[in-house]
């Protein structure tokens, strides 16, 4: 019994457990607060309208439906990881990559020449979309590292400079373009760019977005842990983040280590961009504003505690209300109420870091207080 | 003649759109708080806004309404601004991801209660993009009396504002005690400023001041789509605000260049000159940010910035 108290109470002292609760207390209170909206909005209907965003695929009654939107969540959930794990790269390095956006859109370019007007093989469209945005990704780090430019700033500039070469460029191209629908064609599930399924496709109700991409993703994943976990490489990186000065002291180039940081989140916003559109689902549509997966990767990083193994569960759950909340339309409500709970919870995660320092000042204190009782004891 | 007067009264428009907003992001940085959020507070500011020109009967005199337009505006964007304040200075959140989160958050509430707004039996879903030709006219008079040459009066009051501001920031004992917590909190600290209250204070003149550039900006059409948010018009207001160098008149011309390059998007095709080029019309759209990046690597080397933007100031921790 005592084993079991203990081993709770190490848990609950572990960083990682308090990230998790934290993130889950803010997931929750986004939610709740996402409901008073949808009340406000339309009280008749909230209640079904709630239950479709948090049931996405299960409020359907046929199991083959299910299998199928459930494995659509799944494949959408995929780029979101990269996109995550992009923002977290830089973020770990010090740097924030609001740029994401537009990283994405230089990768589609590149996507959808190579894909639609070349059909190369799949692999190769997509190391040579993530080169491309790897670049992209690298003026803000040359920017940052030679002329200080701060990088929010240098990435939000990108991020529109990226769409309107986009759209100019795709826009402008017959070879790629269906002008009646404003969109770039898609890839199809029969030519040399699309992701092989590997038989993935059978498990969900033969839906052929799922496939090769989401092992993928996870092998990612995987890479990007040990990067942090057990590299020299991981190590610099993270330890300019933490304290530039003193990392430059210890010898470790500091312009270096904000060009790798960069390239890395390039090279994985990127992979977002070929996950997204080389499993034949959709392509790059004319748009006004920056992609949104820029910013829903920043949501899902933080929320998924800044670990590249908690953006897996982050993304999959903003997948999640987001699919969910594109069913309720006919409801009357937009899908924008998924993206009102999104950013909710975002907005409430900043609180996270002050509910840590909270904890981490009453553990403190009472260790301290215990210390203090034991040498009174002593004496 | 009319052409060179309405790329005039666009191009006068665009200053003052850019000019108020970095002026409220001037505020909120000078006293230590990074003023991403400016984005979100010009969309929310527009948008409560836009509620009021929606909802306000049309036998209310024209005068009235529009006090009460702009009224909504400059109030709900300080008040959205407000949501920075609390994470950010007295829960001491990262600025640039709670920042982030209100830009999103500012236009998916705008869209949703928009669409809200504009539901009817043939369109049950609503529209994002909202038209208000009357108040457009309001806001709205003839150049001189010229036919076709619009002038939105709502600049007046802006350029009235620029030497106020520069008068608060530099003559006042305000401005200082704005700047002295931006640069060293806990100096200003030890000499008795309260450093967190004058922190709010910066952060709410940003979100009333967004609030009147996100009003000027829909205003200068006759409708809007909220889908866009402010057009991205609050990160430009921002990237104006790093190089004029937070300081006033280096902001007002800072708008200025970079209201130059924006009007040329808009009216390159009547200038023979550039319509011949035969660029693309995306290569104009991008121009400005363009020519932004550049002076950015310019002026970036010497960090002008106010010292302690984006640092949380602890009592506890500094003692």
């Amino acid at each position: 019994m005592t084993k079991i108290k203990t081993f709770f109470s190490t848990l609950l002292k572990k960083e990682g457990t308090k990230t998790v609760i934290t993130s889950l207390w803010c997931a929750l209170l986004g939610l709740i607060l996402g409901f008073l909206l949808l009340l406000f909005i339309n009280a008749k209907e909230a209640a079904y309208g709630m239950t479709s965003v948090l049931g996405n695929y299960l409020i359907f009654s046929n199991p083959q439906d299910r299998l199928n939107y459930f494995g659509q969540t799944l494949a959408k959930t995929a780029p979101l990881i990269a996109m995550s794990l992009s923002i977290l790269v830089c973020y770990k390095a010090g740097l924030f990559n609001i740029g994401g956006s537009g990283q994405y859109s230089i990768a589609v370019i590149v996507i959808t020449f190579l894909g639609i007007g070349a059909n190369m093989p799949w692999y190769l469209t997509m190391i040579v979309a993530m080169i491309a945005s790897m670049l992209w990704a690298m003026i803000t780090g040359a920017l940052k590292a030679f002329f200080n430019v701060n990088e929010v700033i240098s990435g939000i500039m990108l991020n529109w400079i990226a769409l309107y070469i986009t759209n100019g460029i795709l826009s402008t191209n017959s070879i790629v373009w269906d002008s009646p629908h404003s969109e770039a064609f898609t890839i199809s599930t029969t030519s040399n760019s699309y992701i092989p399924s590997i038989g993935l496709d059978k498990l969900f109700a033969n839906n052929s977005i799922v496939g090769l991409g989401m092992i993928l993703i996870l092998v990612v994943v995987v890479i990007i842990f040990i990067l942090f976990k057990k590299t020299t490489l991981g190590y610099e990186l993270k330890t300019t983040g933490l304290n530039s000065d003193a990392a430059s002291y210890a010898g470790m180039n500091k312009v270096k280590n904000v060009l790798i940081a960069t390239a890395i989140s390039g090279a994985l916003a990127g992979l977002a961009a070929s996950l997204n559109l080389q499993n034949g689902f959709t392509s790059w549509r004319l748009s006004s504003t920056p992609v949104d997966i820029g910013f829903q990767g920043i949501s899902s990083a933080f929320l998924g505690g800044l670990h590249p193994i908690g953006v897996i569960f982050s993304s999959y759950f903003i997948v999640h209300i987001s699919e969910g909340g594109s069913m309720i339309t006919d409801l009357g409500f937009s899908p924008e109420v998924a993206s009102i709970m999104t950013s909710l919870i975002i907005y409430l995660s900043g609180f996270v870091f002050f509910i840590k320092e909270l904890l981490r000042r009453h553990e403190i204190k009472l260790e301290f207080a215990k210390a203090t009782r034991g040498k009174e004891g002593q004496a | 003649m009319i052409v060179l007067l309405s790329t005039l009264s666009f191009l006068l428009a665009f200053v003052a759109v850019l000019t108020i907003t970095a002026f409220g992001g001037m505020f909120s940085e000078k006293s230590g708080t990074i003023a991403l959020s400016l984005e979100g507070c010009m969309t929310f500011g527009a948008f409560s806004a836009s509620v009021v020109m929606f909802l306000l009967p049309s036998s209310i005199p024209s005068g009235i309404s529009a006090l009460l337009v702009i009224l909504t505006a400059i109030i709900g964007a300080g008040l959205y601004s407000l949501l920075l304040a609390v994470a950010c200075i007295t829960f001491k959140a990262n600025q640039t991801l709670v920042g982030t989160a209100l830009n999103i958050l500012s236009t998916a509430v705008s869209v949703v209660l928009i669409k809200q707004m504009t539901r009817t039996e043939a369109l049950p879903v609503g529209n994002s993009r909202l038209n208000f030709t009357r108040f457009y006219e309001i806001f709205n008079v003839d150049l001189f009396g010229i036919q076709g040459v619009k002038f939105n009066w709502l600049l007046l009051i802006v350029f009235a504002l620029v030497p106020i501001v520069y008068l608060v920031i530099y003559k006042t004992r305000y401005g200082w005690r704005l700047s002295s917590c931006g640069e060293n909190p806990s100096c200003a600290d030890s000499l008795g400023i309260p450093v967190n209250k004058t922190r709010y204070i910066g952060v709410l003149l940003s979100g009333l001041f967004a609030g009147l550039g996100g009003l000027l900006l829909i205003t200068m059409n006759a409708e809007w789509d909220f889908a866009n948010g402010a057009n991205g018009f609050g990160y430009l207001a921002l990237a104006v605000l790093i190089f004029g160098q937070w300081k006033p008149l280096y902001v007002f011309l800072g708008a200025f260049v970079f209201s130059l390059f924006k009007t040329l998007s808009v009216i390159y095709p009547s200038i023979d000159f550039l319509a011949n080029l035969g660029l693309s019309s995306y290569f104009y759209l991008a121009l400005p940010y363009i020519v932004c990046l550049i002076v950015l690597v310019f002026t970036s080397k010497k960090n002008a910035g106010p010292k302690a933007a984006g640092q949380p100031y602890d009592k506890e921790s500094s003692r």
